[in-house]
């Protein structure tokens, strides 16, 4: 069986049905069994006719990172296709408009950029939309349409899949949808004389089992639903708006709470609320909403009361670039605020883990009754992944509060120093539970106590609990070794791990002697199973989506040994292809 | 053998209730100064549980942080005293998951107009169907004596020992301008007063505000004292004037030492219920 491993781009303007041609694709191409990973971008601003591209990799094999570069670019706007060559293949394919309604001046027609490498398709995109349906709408359609016909792809399968897309709307919306499919497909297949090799004749990859096409933010909303949340609180801020949407949807029919409130901090302080009423809560919100929860964290851990923030991060700092990607709030997750206040940090590494770090979240912050930050970023939250149907949460992840027995309520201690840090919790309602919480240091019965002694008591009882948390820690991602050290260790977190991964494989298909690592969970770290690693490599490069090198710092004080780094401030998700051209430069 | 009359069993009961009361109270001791205005408080309150009968695991009592964000720890329930100023969205966010308890929010004036100011306007036009007290002495007290978001014009604290040049709030005017359904002024001094006022408020389905006048004994010995507030306090006697904002704003503006329930909105579905209708009707 032959691979497919491409990179498809869509360019156009706001408005010109470019993103939802690429949700068409990749629907349509996951159907037919495919792995696809989708990550469009829109123009900042809400109007207007800004640049967009939607940008889709389909393969026969597992996807790990969206790709940096397009095997084939369909301009559908020669004006914004122009700056998008910059990122098609030296031998990459244009497909593009040759009979425009208005004749491009030749330094504006995309296809006059193209070098010499690239092959270009020109296709009458307007005039065919036009004959399908009477005005240039379809014209994304009728490029799809060339696709299909240019690499030999299912032609009934698609339309059928175009039908799908607008079940809901006219039949003459279908129609017209359908018949410039069609015109595009016809006259490509008459008029063009192919000269590339791409084709998906005799590829049938192997469908495996129900596929859920979503994003991170969707998984999350999905994975806090099916694990009994039941309150959410939250302050409108992109990336993480869409979580608040969603629940507000579902929560309500779930039996849950949803309050839209005047701030963050306001947020976070009645999510705490609702956590010291016994109830799952959580909140969303990207770096300048988490500054402002910063004060409610101490609180959280020091009365060790359970509460999740999921915080997407954007470029930073301050209010920074609200609809880019960056890794750069990692120190702010696990270091913000004040005191000695630990916190447990997760960072799902792709979409569908996003999912298990939401359940594992929740259930964290109730067992542990502790504080629990999930790190997405706009990456994760927004890029579209066809993904295995993710297990449902355990009975055991869902019941997690561990409440005080009869015995225990005879001369009840709240924060009774116990062996693993976790002490039993009563809910209010419970008679005899009564206790008082508080954010000054306070004795077992949750009195203020500022004495040395019991401070450092209970500074250890809450430091004690991380311990145990780590094993909780979802499953590291180590990639095998075939010796006994390798030449590379590649070291990453969050959604820079896929790309680190790919890497990797593509290094060890290419003889290079190296291997990945990656852990879920970021705090508490799994620190010697870091080390374990790190022994067995001779050097480590660690690339991540900020300009200090956050994790990088962090993981060399671990392993006391210099790293090398890898940072990108693009806005754009980290490229196998850049942590790869690293490698071979180390 | 005598007749018992029903006066003296009245009595007895009443006696028995009087002592009863002080199961609301914990095993702590109140650590406020001598003479502060928040004894009187927490009288009122253990008293107003106990005519109540709320169940004490039932009652929450959430605080801020100051000499007031302390009282959770006097009362004989489940207590949480949080952040400075943040009473408010804890104290919502717990009853909106808990709707079975009651749920007081606790706060100083510097906590709930100053640094929590901002919380104010939603929890009222939200109506969120908390119980909400503000010991207003009108200085910060558990910092020693700054001037606060009501401190009068000119008032020397250690903030400001020329004069305060700020203007003070006016709560009650505030809280009838953000739509509180129940807007009540009491009186430390005069806890049965204020026992009544707080029954009310917990009763009432909605946001119930409360400003209680109050002394700093230790940090305010020019205004708000024991002296001046046995002077110049009153009863409203405003029977209660359902929906009349307009009478409420007037005593508001005019009446800064009168005490009783300036207005109640009964008929306002309250923030669960509202969410309840919307939700039924999507
Ligand atoms: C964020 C923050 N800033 C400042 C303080 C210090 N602080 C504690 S209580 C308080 C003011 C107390 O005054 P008030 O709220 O009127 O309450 P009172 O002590 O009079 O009851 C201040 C400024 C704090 N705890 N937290
Ligand atoms: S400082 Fe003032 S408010 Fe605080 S306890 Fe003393 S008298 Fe009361």
């Amino acid at each position: 069986m032959k691979d497919i491993n491409l990179v498809v781009e869509i360019c156009g303007s706001a408005g010109e049905g470019t993103i939802s041609a690429g949700e068409i694709l990749s629907r349509f191409m996951s159907g037919q069994g495919f792995e696809i990973m989708s990550f469009d971008s829109y123009p900042a601003e809400i109007r207007g006719f800004g640049k967009c591209v939607a940008h889709t990799r389909i393969s026969t094999n597992p996807i790990y990172s969206p790709g940096k570069y397009a095997d084939v670019l369909i301009s559908l706007n020669d004006r914004h296709s122009i700056s998008q060559l910059s990122v098609l293949k030296s031998d990459g394919i244009l497909i593009y408009d040759n009979q425009p309604p208005k004749a491009h001046k030749e330094d504006q027609s995309v296809v006059g950029w193209a070098t010499p490498g690239m092959i270009s398709y020109g296709i009458p995109l307007n005039m065919l939309a036009n004959k399908a349906a009477g005005n240039a709408r379809g014209m994304n359609m009728v490029a799809l349409g060339a696709l299909a016909a240019l690499f030999h792809v299912d032609k009934d399968a698609f339309t059928g899949s175009i039908r799908n897309r607008y079940a809901k709307k006219k039949q003459i919306v279908v129609d017209s949808n359908v018949n410039s499919f069609l015109q595009g497909y016809e006259w490509t297949k008459t008029n063009v004389n192919k000269t590339d090799l791409i084709s998906f004749d005799s590829v049938s990859p192997q469908v495996q089992g129900e596929k859920l096409i979503t994003n991170g933010n969707q998984l999350v909303a999905r994975a806090a639903l099916d694990a009994k949340l039941s309150f959410y609180a939250g302050y409108p801020i992109t990336p993480a708006t869409k979580i608040m949407e969603i629940l507000s949807k579902e929560l309500p029919k779930h039996g849950g709470t949803l309050l839209q409130t005047e701030d963050e901090i306001a947020a976070i302080g009645a999510v705490i609320g609702a956590g010291f009423g016994g109830k799952r809560a959580m909140t969303a919100t990207s770096g300048p909403g988490f500054a402002l929860m910063t004060e409610f964290t101490g609180l959280s851990m020091m009365a060790e009361v359970p509460a999740v923030i999921i915080n997407s991060q954007r470029g930073g700092p301050s209010t920074g670039i609200p609809t880019k990607t960056e890794q750069s709030d990692f120190n702010a997750a696990l270091f913000s605020g004040t005191g000695d206040c630990p916190r447990v940090v997760l960072a799902p590494t792709d979409t569908s883990s996003c999912y298990q770090a939401m359940v594992t979240a929740l259930y964290i912050a109730e067992k542990y009754q502790t504080l629990v930050v999930l790190l997405l970023d706009f990456f994760l939250s927004n890029s579209i992944k066809n993904i295995d149907v993710p297990d449902k949460p355990s009975q055991e992840q869902i019941y997690a509060n561990i409440a005080p027995n009869k015995e225990q309520l005879k001369d009840y201690k709240r924060y009774k120093d116990t062996k693993n840090g976790i002490s039993p919790r009563a809910i209010p309602g419970t008679p005899g539970g009564m206790f008082f919480s508080t954010g000054l240091e306070h004795s077992e019965y949750g009195r203020p106590d500022y004495t040395d002694a019991n401070h450092l008591k209970m500074t250890k009882k809450r430091y004690r609990k991380f311990e145990s948390i780590l094993c909780e820690a979802p499953k590291l991602e180590i990639s095998a070794m075939d010796s006994e050290s390798v030449d590379i260790g590649v070291v990453s977190w969050g959604s820079s791990a896929g790309a680190a991964h790919e890497a990797v494989m593509i290094a060890r298909k290419e003889g290079m002697n190296a291997a990945s690592f990656s852990s879920m969970m970021v705090s508490p770290f799994p620190e010697d199973e870091l080390i374990a690693f790190t022994d067995r490599c001779k050097q480590i490069l660690i690339p991540e989506l900020n300009f200090s090198g956050q994790f990088a710092g962090f993981a060399a004080g671990i392993i006391k040994r210099p790293v090398e780094r890898l940072n990108f401030i693009t806005g754009r998700p980290m490229a196998a292809e850049d942590i790869l051209q690293k490698m071979r430069e180390m | 053998m005598e007749q018992i009359g029903s006066e003296y069993l009245d009595d007895k009961l009443a006696t028995v209730k009087e002592i009863d009361f002080l199961q609301y109270r914990s095993g702590d001791l109140p650590t406020w100064c001598p003479g502060c205005g928040y004894f009187g408080i927490v009288d009122a309150f253990y008293k107003a549980c106990r005519e109540l009968e709320l169940k004490h695991e039932d009652i929450v009592a959430v605080s801020g942080i100051g000499c007031s964000g302390r009282t959770p720890i006097f009362i004989n329930s489940y207590g949480f005293h949080t952040l400075h100023g943040r009473s408010i969205p804890v104290a919502s966010g717990l009853k909106l998951a808990r709707e079975d308890l009651n749920v007081f929010a606790v706060a100083g004036d510097g906590d709930a107009l100053g640094i929590g100011g901002g919380h104010l306007p939603h929890v009222a036009r939200k109506n969120i169907n908390i119980t909400f007290l503000l010991f207003d002495n009108s200085i910060y007290g558990l910092t020693k004596g700054q001037s606060s978001s009501t401190t009068p014009h000119e008032q020397k604290t250690n903030s400001h020992p020329a004069g305060n040049p700020d203007k003070p709030l006016n709560p009650i005017k505030l809280a009838l301008s953000y739509d509180a359904s129940f807007v009540a002024r009491g009186y430390a001094g005069d806890p049965q007063g204020l026992k009544e006022i707080i029954k009310a408020g917990t009763l009432h389905k909605g946001f119930s505000f409360i400003q209680i006048l109050t002394p700093c004994v230790t940090f305010d010995k020019e205004y708000r004292t024991w002296k001046n507030l046995k002077e110049n306090v009153y009863d409203l006697n405003l029977s209660v004037k359902e929906k009349n904002m307009e009478t409420a704003m007037r005593a508001a503006e005019n009446e800064p030492f009168g005490i009783g329930i300036f207005f109640q909105d009964t008929n306002r579905p309250h923030y669960q219920d509202i969410l309840r209708r919307l939700n039924a009707a999507d």
